[in-house]
């Protein structure tokens, strides 16, 4: 499961060259967040120092980094992965756990408001809410990865 | 053609202008996108929080695609890149069986990796042609200048998507608004993310972000910023006054999406573009 991005060994195809952190506009606004700094912490293993860097929510997933890196290392998606563990474990930002009791009750991010829509001719919303309860349910039973 | 329409959440709820347009510019052009009931959260969200949950949202959705038989097309460019990454993914067999093992509890057929998904802009460029929209344009936006704000999910990760536009210079949603006759412009910080991904959990940072393409289009002069994602619209538009006041500016730049300028050309009238929704009226621009 998505193991080989959090790969030991293609963690360690990172030589810590720092294009991703320098070409990452947050990097360039907030000088704190460093993806390659991060990735070096995970690559050690350093697993629980990293779930409680905060700047791990600032990344906005925008790929540029994993384009850029010139030893394949899927950036964005190691950072995405970490920040579900971190979510397991615990730390994590307030919206994080609005969003998810929002898709737990209604199967969707934003509820649909199917009057305005009906009054822009648009047609009504009708798909099962419980579909993401069931699917967070049945996720769980599943082997840790990290 | 016929393809399930993937509307996403943000669409439907906060981007009526870009449904109605979609909807009514696909029909302009003989396009057929058939509603699916039961397609549900792409995964997008669910990513930050479990993984694995995030997976098995896309692939239900692919799964549902496949069985009828229809490839999708998206209007978001987040739920097209988590999609596709998903699609990428479970080519891994050993996953795809696990995968598989855990639809069917949802009552959902196996995937088998065989549906495409390709956002709207992408398949009008691939698969439809420019060249067949031009035949079809009735009033040239000889006039007009635009600049493209084109969304990092709307290309990118390129193993997901595959190479078809340059993330580093990005063109096929410039060639397509090109047809129309109206011209666009190039920027220096063209490829910057609007931010809103991180809107809820560094709003400082996302504003900075988002104030840093308003102010470079807006000294541009061009007539509006064209985009392709509800999530990018959200950012440049609805959050427009609220940026400008936390970083000392002033906005006033039309957003409008890529079908709203397409289908003007095309001669569709303002009510079947959604333009009553654009919060920053694009009065100007549509004389
Ligand atoms: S660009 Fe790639 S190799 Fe260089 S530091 Fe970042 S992850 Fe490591
Ligand atoms: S994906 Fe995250 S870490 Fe990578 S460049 Fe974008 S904001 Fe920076």
């Amino acid at each position: 499961m998505y193991s080989y991005l959090l790969d030991k060994e293609k963690l360690k195809c990172c030589y810590q060259c720092g294009k991703c952190s320098s070409g990452c506009d947050i990097n360039r606004l907030d000088g704190s967040f460093q993806p390659h700094r991060l990735l070096h912490l995970i690559g050690m293993g350093a697993t629980d120092k990293v779930l409680k860097i905060d700047s791990l929510w600032k990344c906005t997933t925008c790929f540029t980094c994993s384009e850029r890196c010139p030893q394949g290392v899927k950036i964005t998606e190691i950072l995405w992965l970490t920040r579900a563990f971190a979510f397991k474990s615990g730390c994590i930002p307030e919206l994080a756990v609005i969003q998810r009791d929002t898709l737990l009750k209604s199967g969707r991010l934003m509820p649909v408001d199917n009057k305005k829509r009906e009054k822009a001719g648009l047609p009504a919303i009708t798909e099962e809410s419980d579909v993401a309860a069931q699917i967070f349910k049945i996720a769980e039973e599943k082997e840790q990865i990290l | 053609m016929r393809y399930a329409f993937y509307l996403g959440c943000a669409t439907p709820v906060k981007a009526l202008k870009y449904e109605i347009s979609a909807r009514n510019l696909a029909r302009s052009l003989g396009i057929e996108l058939i509603d699916i009931p039961e397609f549900g959260c792409c995964g997008f969200p669910v990513k930050s929080m479990d993984s694995f949950a995030a997976i098995l949202m896309a692939a239900r959705n692919l799964a549902i695609a496949e069985e009828k038989g229809m490839d999708i097309i998206g209007v978001c460019t987040g739920c097209t890149a988590i999609l596709s990454e998903a699609k990428e993914y479970l080519e891994d067999e050993k996953l795809r069986e696990k995968v598989n093992g855990k639809l069917k509890a949802l009552g959902v057929k196996e995937y088998r990796g065989r549906v495409k998904i390709k956002h709207f802009a992408r398949f009008l460029y691939e698969d439809y042609k420019p060249d067949r929209i031009r035949d079809k344009i009735t009033t040239p936006l000889a006039s007009l200048e635009f600049g493209i704000h084109y969304g990092c999910h709307y290309m990118k990760p390129t193993p997901a998507h595959g190479q078809f536009d340059d993330p580093a210079n990005p063109f096929t949603i410039d060639d397509l608004i090109n047809i129309t006759g109206a011209k666009t412009v190039n920027y220096p910080n063209k490829n910057l993310c609007c931010g809103l991904t991180i809107m809820g959990t560094d709003e400082d940072l996302s504003f900075k972000l988002a104030a840093e393409k308003l102010e470079c289009l807006s000294g541009k002069g061009v007539d509006a910023m064209v985009v392709a994602c509800p999530s990018c619209c959200i950012a440049y538009e609805n959050n427009q006054k609220l940026v400008g006041k936390k970083t000392g500016k002033e906005f006033s730049l039309p957003v409008l999406y890529f079908t709203q300028v397409i289908g003007l050309a095309m001669g569709l009238s303002e009510k079947d573009l959604g333009f009553e929704f654009n919060r920053i009226k694009a009065d100007d621009l549509l004389q």
